[in-house]
């Protein structure tokens, strides 16, 4: 096409361009026509083909045959044309792409169902049940149930009660220490499995100083420790064990029945 | 394809029956440009059986402004006789190509060629049939 630079690939279209605009779907021969249109060499070919294209339409068709038409019951149903359009680069990456941003929310939306008052102690404490050693702890052999008296008695930390699913667990030492927020936190080692229990006090709303309250169990797993937290009576408790949720989960289902 | 209209008649009612059995068999074909490659081969094996064209390296002439008015001066029949005579492939693309029935891809899967094949036996079949033109319908006749 004289005045007008085609790249080769836009000759060959050019070239082969349908005669009626309708026929024309593809992004590469719009594109292609587009610049074309307005040169002289391609107005003579489209003159030329629209001639000829007349011409034709021009030829008479016997009567028997426009009767015979294929009917649409000889062609095989088209498949939909959505799962054409699902196929297309744009139509998949915008799939992908919300399909991931639905993932994240959903993630997000079951981390904040799953986030409890304390939720960060706890994490804290896994922390330290992860670098704590028995010969850390003063010993004391008893059952877990009896510290309550002992936490408080010695230390005035009042409700500090190890739940009734942990109470009949043999202790092996025990000592209170604050945090890094001051807080008083009584941990326990106990026999069974090295597991570790912690006692502190529940998340306090800023305006009204109350403890926050949640009910049941909530387990928390990091760094291949997971704990189990309730709270009673403004003080949580926290078994922790390095292992999974089912190494903890016998304790919880045998107090519900 | 075959510049004659009863031996086309007759591929159209073969390809017909062909895809009626199908139909029955519960295989129907599977889509519009069956019929249409079905009618190709049926009218390259009757054309077989006549004589056959040579590509003997015809005259081109860059299409003419007035080639409109030139093609308007035909009869129909002078073109089907032009393009039957055609070699193949490019008597099946300037066939289906004038029917102004398909798109590009459309007309690259009944015929089976590449897109510079397509183009360049497009191109030179215009230029051909312009030289053609040029000795039946003079320009300077109009």
């Amino acid at each position: 096409m004289r005045g007008v630079s085609l790249s080769r690939r836009q000759r060959v279209l050019i070239q082969s361009a349908p005669i009626s605009d309708e026929r024309v779907d593809d992004h590469a021969m719009r594109a292609a026509l587009h610049r074309a249109r307005k040169t002289e060499e391609f107005a003579a070919q489209r003159n030329f083909d629209r001639a000829i294209a007349a011409l034709v339409r021009a030829i008479p068709i016997p009567a028997d045959i426009s009767e015979f038409v294929p009917s649409e019951t000889l062609i095989s149903p088209r498949r939909p044309r959505w799962k054409k359009q699902a196929r297309h680069p744009a139509f998949l990456a915008t799939a992908i792409a919300v399909a991931v941003i639905a993932a994240v929310s959903i993630l997000q939306v079951v981390e904040r169902v799953n986030r409890f008052p304390g939720e960060a102690t706890a994490r804290r404490l896994l922390t330290t049940a992860s670098s704590t050693h028995s010969m850390m702890l003063d010993p004391i052999k008893t059952d877990a149930g009896a510290l309550g008296d002992f936490f408080f008695m010695k230390h005035r930390l009042a409700h500090y009660d190890v739940p009734q699913e942990f109470a009949d667990l043999r202790t092996l030492g025990c000592r209170v220490f604050d945090d890094e927020e001051g807080q008083r936190v009584a941990q326990v080692w106990v026999v069974e499995k090295h597991m570790q229990f912690f006692l502190f006090p529940a998340e306090r709303d800023v305006k009204t100083g109350k403890a926050r309250n949640f009910s049941g169990w909530r387990y928390l797993d990091q760094e291949g420790w997971t704990g189990v937290v309730k709270e009673q009576n403004g003080v949580c408790f926290m078994a922790a064990l390095r292992g999974a949720e089912k190494d903890l989960a016998p304790y919880i289902s045998k107090s519900k029945q | 394809m075959l510049a004659d209209a009863r031996k086309a008649a007759e591929v159209f009612h073969a390809t017909l029956r062909d895809a009626a059995q199908e139909a029955a068999k519960d295989e129907p074909p599977g889509d519009r440009l069956w019929f249409f490659r079905d009618a190709r081969w049926r009218c390259l094996e009757a054309s077989e059986k006549g004589l056959q064209a040579e590509d003997v390296g015809l005259e081109e002439k860059e299409i003419s402004a007035s080639a409109s008015s030139q093609i308007e001066k035909l009869a129909p029949h002078q073109l089907a006789i032009w393009i039957s005579a055609a070699p193949e492939p490019q008597r099946t693309i300037l066939a289906l190509f004038y029917l102004d029935e398909f798109n590009l891809k459309e007309l690259l899967s009944i015929s089976e060629l590449k897109p510079p094949e397509l183009a360049k036996l497009l191109s030179e079949g215009r230029q051909q049939f312009q030289a053609w033109l040029n000795v039946t319908v003079p320009a300077v006749e109009i």
